[in-house]
């Protein structure tokens, strides 16, 4: 007879090896190694960041499925926006996400990033998240439970192994000046720091 | 006896106070004009055992054109607060600091400027707190409109086009099942009539 857990990540581990589609060898292997060690961002926005560390720590143990924490943006591969954010907040979200190196993915936690949720009528947090980053996977609820953040995780990881084009990174790259100016829009001109990086400057 | 009940008729012989509010056995409130307040805070201070400064907060009476700033002490060794209440014009009035007498009133005065725009004066550091980057009306002021304010700086995402009225639709499905139900029990009953006749 099996633990409850064990079933679940059976079952979670079959769904993301059943809709595996195989691009060359290099590619699969790469693909396969990027999706069992997902470094999380140790960065809670919200409420919602109380939900994290049941995650990570040995009651719902997501490092059996590779994902544990990482302590710097440049190390990390995953932010997760853990509910609402002030414009306060966005402008650190921003500054860190553009920190961390790509392959980089947001998965957004709670209705908060969604619509606004329960503070849909604040002076002082946005509404749609997606507007001034891309964002990659969404877990909605107020708030969810570890077990939806989880599962998020898995559906990221299938996105991850079936190579969806184009990711969240990829779009923002793309879509730069657009992000910009929905930050400015919220955040005024001074978006620190100024970039003179080549992706920012040159494009892709 | 209770220290504020006791407090009062010496308050009120030394100062003007407008009034003595004794709201509950451990919490007063005293209001005060404006150009005495700081000999009351100091006396309430030094003399009376009134050495924490709790909080400071803000009324907006927006009908009466005034802000009333209450000021929360708590007294040393006894558990009781008073809250040290006056008045100013909502606009072009300033407010001396309190940072001199209890350093933690930085940020509380910092809030309050933000938040309302009240200038203190001889506040070391009056620069943006919770809020960034803000030039509109300060937010907690009645005139400011929140709703009007999201609807122009905010666009709120589509619903859902299956967005269905949630009770209507359950009160539907509970009719849809009963009259399933009943249509089973009906076809149940002339089965078992129809054994039965055979």
């Amino acid at each position: 007879m099996k633990e409850g857990f064990l079933i679940e990540q059976e079952r979670l581990e079959h769904e993301a090896a059943a809709s595996l589609k195989s691009s060359g060898l290099i590619n699969d292997i790469i693909r396969y190694f990027r999706k069992k060690s997902i470094f999380v961002l140790a960065y809670g926005t919200g409420c919602g960041a109380i939900e994290m560390p049941p995650t990570f720590t040995s009651r719902y143990d997501a490092e059996r499925f590779g994902i544990r924490g990482a302590a710097t943006p440049r190390q990390a591969d995953v932010i997760v926006v853990s509910g609402y954010l002030s414009f306060k907040t966005l402008r650190r979200i921003i500054h860190t996400y553009e920190q961390m190196a790509s392959p980089k993915y947001v998965i957004a936690l709670g209705s908060c990033t969604i619509n606004g949720g329960m503070y849909w009528d604040s002076y002082n947090t946005i509404k749609q998240l997606d507007k001034y980053i891309p964002v990659d996977m969404y877990a909605n609820g107020c708030m969810p439970r570890p077990e939806a953040l989880l599962e998020a995780f898995i559906a990221l990881q299938k996105k991850i192994e079936n190579d969806e084009e184009p990711s969240g990174w990829e779009r923002y790259l793309e879509n730069i000046e657009w992000y910009r100016q929905n930050q400015r829009a919220v955040l005024g001109e001074d978006i620190k720091p100024a970039y003179e990086a080549d992706w920012y400057t040159e494009g892709r | 006896m209770n220290i504020l009940a006791s407090l009062q008729p010496q308050l009120c012989d030394k100062f003007e106070t407008q009034a003595f509010d004794l709201k509950r056995d451990d919490l007063a409130q005293v209001i005060v004009e404006k150009k005495i307040w700081r000999a009351v805070m100091d006396y309430l201070k030094e003399e009376a055992g009134f050495v924490t400064l709790l909080t400071i907060t803000c009324t907006d009476w927006i009908e009466e054109e005034r802000f009333e700033l209450n000021y929360i002490f708590a007294h040393e060794t006894k558990r009781c607060d008073l809250m040290l209440s006056f008045s100013i014009a909502r606009d072009g009035e300033s407010v001396q600091t309190l940072t001199d007498r209890w350093p933690q009133a930085e940020v509380m005065e910092r809030d309050l400027h933000e938040m309302f725009g009240i200038v203190f004066e001889g506040h070391p550091n009056l620069a943006s707190f919770a809020l960034e980057n803000w030039h509109h009306t300060p937010p907690l002021r009645r005139e400011f409109d929140t709703l009007a304010f999201v609807n122009e700086h905010f666009e709120f995402r589509k619903g859902r086009e299956e967005n269905v009225d949630v009770k209507a639709e359950a009160k539907r499905l509970r009719a849809l099942k009963k009259a399933k139900a009943q249509a089973e029990a009906e076809a149940k009953k002339e089965k078992g009539a129809d054994d039965a006749d055979e």
